[in-house]
């Protein structure tokens, strides 16, 4: 008997024991025949089924557009759910409105979906509305009609608007929220925890966005653990020399942090590359890194990080460092029972730089063909310090042990550069898949080395002259 | 027979007025046939097969039937037993809720005999491959085409091109999946189908069924798009009719997104071996070209050379193969962005070897008068003098270059009827037996009629997507709004006749003496004796005015051209192109409506972006089947990497209505190909042309990232 769980779907109050590993898309289209959320191909690439999810945090509720096809319905509990439904108004509201006057719609299959992300990003309270905004809102939505041009210019229209980016109230005072709005703290605080129960889980979900897509037939028929309801794994703190990330982070939460954003500045423009909004607000740092794709792009970036995993089970704990995290195609240290708790990345020296690259089919809301993170600190002109890291290059996320140990303790030279080429060529055994031939997983592992050094010493090393000195 | 009001006169045709559909799009209020649940609803699905080929030796199902929930089973919906594509139809189930029709798919045994098989055109043209048609070979008899004397072309040209060039299968990749809704009323059969043809789907399934046509009935307000997808009756929907009958339930049956890049149509690939001559003064003198294409199991794999250019001497051989594939379908622009791929590039050489402008190259060998006036128009807006002359000329990693490629297409009107019912309110409602598949009809039937009559849109009902309305045509060849607009011009025109009448008998004087204006009729010689729209609908007392209207020649026409011209930048760190800006000059005869015909030139360019830059179906040599059938891998271009476009109108309104969907879609490929070429130095012989592909072939020239 799975629990009864307790949630508020736009404005009504939902008790419901159905499987906690139902999706919330299903639980939507199948059961309650609320049909404006749309279904478009259940994997969250589409965007067709985003909705807003809503939580308590402090006294405010606050917004999250995700894609509804990835994510269990027993972790709405205590959460607000929204739906078009619950965003229409006797008139329509400004994103709504941008869409129709500015012609953004076509056949509309897209289109319900877009309206969520678009309200969703009014409702961040932060600054004006920008075209960036408006992008990243559009990140997770395709659309096969319209071109996107129409929906791209209607920031224009939105920001002329009042009220919007300042906060739940500000936006039901200026007509853009129906007012129920207003009541949801209230009631999600009168919500009760779910009694703690020792579960028997099959499969623990986090984000879901990898397990959904790989095995959404099976989770609503197992027990399946959902990791959200504990908010212990999350949050981010500075101890004494590292950072200790909870492993249910999102990576817009991570990519949000104040430590973080110091320890690796150019966040943003790597977060734009990975995924779409939908799913960073979902997907979470354990579970990228235990679902092991030798692609994933945060476990890369923590991989040239040194991070180390604090692993538990029941009340027992250890620690393993990432790189030995992996032994082999999707073979872990891990027993069964055991959950990614913490992740503790070390606060570098300082003068330590940090670059990530991915290059993928398409630039955005695409998985790599090969990506890669660097570390490096050099001295005197010497490099001091260098962990590297490869994805998409070997069976599991690499660390590059060999081309690390080749760099220290040599020259900041052009010449170096190719040196380790030539030592991560050795260190490498891409394969050809669908996201490209050997060899071209190979020309990469030399472009973005390149790119790594000339990104960060664009004085001492410059792509021709390590051409040159091949 | 009046024609248009000129462009000055209008007050709704023609102006950038939203579509009536939006609010209820935006508000999620709109229904597709994926969303219909009446009461009782049972959902159904298809078994597929997972061979490229093979025999169904058997089918057993006793444990399906034996679940609980399953309510029928069809195990045989296939009509020979002999598979050709993998995601071909094997049999097909109805259930009580989704839950037990997964678990039902799950609990088939099929026994198949599997055989060899071609997953691609490749192996399929090789000797001795395996036939996909046992008594007939892979590679079908030619078409040959031509004119003059190739061979005299080629001995007096002072320059020729050649090569071979490749482009790949893409699908339609509709948001909504093919699907239907059906249910019976006694003896007739009601569908709710995501279509873009409700009377060819009445013709098409009621074949299938063996019974009456006017006995079906087929219903689509709203659908998830279709491209040429959707131009036919499914399989599907003829299973999901005899699931409902066999259960007495409604049944609704919607591919899954897999089974819709398997088998819900695509573009057919092409390979073209090519050769192109000219005089040193730019006159094209011959062409010559040998090309392959397959449809999968199916043919018309054909693409359109030489393009637009008229050649006195030329000679195309085109040749379709089969392959274990799910058959081709029409994908906008059938046969034309493959050719402007092509052709496009294979000018642009030629213009390099003469030592000639590629504008200037064009200029001389399009025959086409509105197409040199919309290059010379693009040229100036888009700023063609800045390209570089020399090609690869920026330094550093970032390489800029712009390219230009023409589009045309053919069909204008066709055969429409249309229905108007006038209201003695003042209401009236158009019915047409089209479909609004996101372009706007709904839209500018309404816009025609209150135009023509003088009254407020608000007034009007515009009725669609429904095979009981008049017949009109398949939304496909961009030949709906060419069609329906006249219709409802007629219609309209023929309402204003009988209400002019209505008039004349109530005003005693005959029809001739009157005049109408402003929704007004009043007397020529005495024009403060008038009659309003609303006093004129009171004369109808308590009945309803029908009025029939057809499509009529002299209000739409035929022959569309365009060009486009695109700006790229190459990163040739990683062999990453984005598309910067795309100028479109697109002829399109008189706008109906300006803000959905600029959308639907959008819609059609970011298409063309995404098949020059991402789009392919990738086929496993080794299980014979769609490796990438899902959105994850089957990549399609998103908001963020969508350039700035400038769309040109070339009006030419004394035309009337020509079709404007798909030629915009054609250019585009070849346009930023031509850009790469200008920016590197490089040419991609081969769509899609994705960072592999490119930083492969930057290699291969040595100046891969060799730039900072
Ligand atoms: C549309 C789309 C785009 C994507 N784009 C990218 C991208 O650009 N880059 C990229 O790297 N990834 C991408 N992904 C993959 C995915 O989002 C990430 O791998 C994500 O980090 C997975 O985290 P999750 O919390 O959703 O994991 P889940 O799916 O919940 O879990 C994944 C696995 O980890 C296990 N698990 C999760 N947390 C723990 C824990 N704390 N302890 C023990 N086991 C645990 C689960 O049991 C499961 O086996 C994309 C996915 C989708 C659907
Ligand atoms: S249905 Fe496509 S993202 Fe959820
Ligand atoms: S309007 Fe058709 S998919 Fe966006």
């Amino acid at each position: 008997m799975p629990p009864t769980i307790q949630f508020i779907l736009n404005d009504r109050t939902i008790s419901t024991d159905i499987p906690t590993g139902l999706l919330v898309l299903d639980f939507l289209r199948k059961y309650l025949h609320l049909h404006g959320t749309k279904e478009g191909c259940k994997e969250g690439d589409c965007g067709a089924c985003t909705v807003l999810v809503g939580e308590l945090r402090g006294r405010k509720v606050e917004y999250l557009p995700v894609t509804s096809c990835l994510m269990p319905v027993g972790e709405l509990h205590g959460k607000h759910l929204v739906t078009i439904e619950g965003l229409n108004l006797p008139q329509l509201n400004p994103a709504q409105e941008a869409i129709v006057e500015e012609g953004a719609t076509q056949c509309g299959f897209c289109t319900p979906g877009i309206v969520v992300s678009m309200t969703g990003y009014l409702m961040q309270a932060d600054g004006p509305v920008t075209a960036d905004g408006i992008k990243m809102a559009l990140s997770g939505h395709l659309c096969r009609c319209t071109g996107y041009r129409s929906l791209k210019q209607s920031w224009m229209y939105l920001q002329q608007r009042p009220g919007q980016r300042r906060g739940i109230e500000a936006l039901v005072k200026a007509g853009i929220l129906p007012e129920y709005f207003l009541e949801i703290p209230k009631r999600l605080r009168a919500i009760p925890p779910l009694p703690e129960k020792a579960p028997s889980p099959q499969v623990v979900i986090a984000g879901g966005t990898d397990l959904y897509v790989q095995q959404g037939e099976r989770l609503p028929d197992i027990p399946v653990g959902v990791l959200n309801l504990r908010p212990e794994l999350r949050g981010i703190q500075r101890e004494n020399g590292h950072l200790r990330v909870g492993a249910l982070t999102t990576f817009e939460e991570f990519a949000a942090h104040a430590e973080v954003r110091r320890l690796v500045p150019d966040i943003d423009q790597y977060m734009a590359l990975i995924a779409s909004w939908q799913i960073r607000n979902r997907a979470t740092l354990g579970g990228n890194i235990v679902n092991a794709s030798p692609i994933a792009d945060m476990t890369i970036l923590l991989l040239a990080l040194n991070a180390t995993l604090v692993l538990q089970n029941g009340s027992a704990q250890r620690e393993v460092p990432l790189a030995e995290f992996y032994r082999g195609y999707k073979t872990l240290d891990k027993q069964p029972d055991e959950l990614v708790y913490d992740i503790l990345i070390p606060l570098p020296p300082p003068g330590t730089k940090i670059n990530w690259e991915k290059v993928s089919k398409r630039k955005y809301l695409d998985i790599a063909s090969v990506n890669s993170a660097i570390a490096v600190r050099v001295e005197d002109g010497h490099i001091a310090e260098a962990t590297l890291a490869m994805g998409g290059v070997a069976p599991v996320p690499l660390l590059m042990r060999r081309t690390g140990a080749f760099l220290i303790g040599k020259p900041l030279a052009p010449d170096t550069v190719t040196g380790a080429i030539e030592v991560a060529q050795q260190e490498i055994s891409p394969i050809s898949d669908i996201r490209g031939s050997a060899d071209y997983k190979r020309l990469l592992t030399r472009q973005l080395t390149i790119a790594h050094f000339c990104k960060l010493f664009p004085e001492q090393i410059k792509a021709r002259d390590v051409y040159e000195s091949q | 027979m009046a024609g248009w009001k000129s462009l000055k006169d209008m007050t709704v045709l023609s102006k950038p007025l939203p579509r009536l559909d939006g609010p209820d799009k935006v508000a999620g209020q709109a229904k597709y046939t994926h969303d219909m649940h009446p009461k009782g609803l049972l959902y159904a699905g298809l078994l597929v097969s997972p061979h490229p080929a093979a025999r169904v030796v058997k089918i057993d199902a006793s444990k399906v039937r034996r679940l609980p929930g399953v309510k029928a089973v069809l195990t045989d919906v296939h009509p020979t037993g002999t598979v050709r594509y993998a995601g071909e139809e094997i049999a097909a189930v109805a259930a009580t809720s989704p839950e037990v029709l997964e678990d039902a798919l799950e609990l088939f045994e099929v026994e198949y005999e599997t055989l060899p098989f071609v997953a691609d055109i490749d192996s399929a043209m090789q000797e001795n491959a395996p036939r996909v048609f046992a008594n007939r070979p892979n590679i079908r008899d030619p078409r040959v085409r031509g004119e003059g004397d190739v061979d005299a072309g080629f001995a007096r040209a002072d320059a020729v091109v050649e090569g071979e060039y490749r482009t790949q299968v893409q699908t339609h990749s509709t948001l909504e999946t093919h699907g239907s809704m059906v249910y019976w009323e006694g003896d007739e059969l009601v569908i709710y189908d995501s279509t873009q043809a409700v009377h060819g789907v009445r013709e098409g399934v009621a074949k299938f069924l063996d019974m009456p046509v006017n006995k079906v009935r087929v219903v689509c307000k709203h659908m998830g798009a279709g491209f040429g997808s959707k131009l036919q009756p499914g399989r599907y929907t003829a299973i999901a009719a005899r699931l409902a009958k066999e259960t007495g339930a409604p049944v609704k049956l919607m591919l899954t997104r897999k089974q819709d890049f398997l088998g819900g149509g695509n573009r057919p690939n092409s390979i073209s071996h090519v050769k192109l001559a000219a005089t040193k003064d730019g006159k094209l003198t011959a062409f010559y070209a040998k090309t392959y294409g397959t449809a999968g199991i199916g043919t018309n794999a054909g693409i359109r050379l030489p393009f637009i250019y008229t050649i006195p001497n030329w000679k195309h051989e085109h040749y379709d193969v089969f392959t274990n594939a799910g058959p081709a379908r029409a994908f906008r622009a059938p046969g034309c962005p493959q050719a402007s791929f092509v052709m496009e590039q294979l000018m642009d050489e030629l213009a390099e070897k003469l030592n000639m402008d590629p504008l200037e190259f064009r200029l001389k060998n399009d025959s086409n008068a509105t197409r040199q006036k919309e290059w010379r128009l693009g040229a100036k807006k888009f700023g063609w003098q800045r390209r570089h002359k020399k090609p690869g000329a920026d330094t550093g990693r970032y390489k800029r270059g712009m390219g230009l490629a023409a589009s045309i297409w053919w069909p204008g009107g066709r055969g429409t009827k249309a229905t108007m019912t006038i209201y003695p309110d003042g209401t009236l409602d158009v019915k047409c037996g089209t479909q609004d598949i996101g372009t706007g009809t709904r839209t500018y039937m309404a816009m025609v009629a209150a135009e023509e009559l003088d009254i407020p849109m608000k007034r009007i009902r515009p009725m669609l997507g429904d095979s009981n309305f008049p017949k009109s045509g398949a939304s496909g060849g961009s030949t709906t709004t060419p069609s329906v607009g006249p219709a409802i011009k007629n219609t309209s025109e023929r309402a204003k006749t009988k209400l002019m009448d209505l008039a004349a008998q109530f005003l005693g004087v005959p029809a001739t003496d009157l005049a109408w204006d402003s929704g007004t009729v009043y007397m020529k010689t005495n024009p403060v004796k008038k009659l309003t729209w609303d006093e004129l609908c009171q004369l109808l007392g308590t009945e309803t005015l029908e009025v029939h209207g057809q499509w009529v020649e002299g209000l739409s026409s035929r022959g569309v051209a365009g060009c486009q011209f695109a700006e790229v930048t190459v990163d040739t760190w990683t062999g990453q192109i984005q598309v910067n800006k795309i100028v479109a000059v697109a002829d399109c005869g008189l706008i109906l409506n300006r803000l959905t015909t600029e959308s639907q030139v959008n819609g059609a360019i970011l298409q063309g972006i995404s098949y020059a830059l991402l789009e392919e179906r990738h086929m496993d040599p080794e299980t014979g089947t769609m490796v990438n059938a899902n959105y994850g891998d089957y990549k399609i271009l998103g908001a963020k990497e969508t350039p700035a476009i400038e769309v040109i109108f070339y009006d030419e309104p004394e035309r009337g209505v020509i079709g404007i969907g798909e030629p915009p879609t054609i250019p585009t490929n070849a346009a930023i190909a031509n850009a790469v070429y200008n920016a590197t130095g490089v040419r991609m012989y081969e769509l899609p042309m994705t960072p592999d592909r490119v930083l492969t072939a930057l290699e291969a020239h040595q100046f891969a990232g060799k730039e900072d």
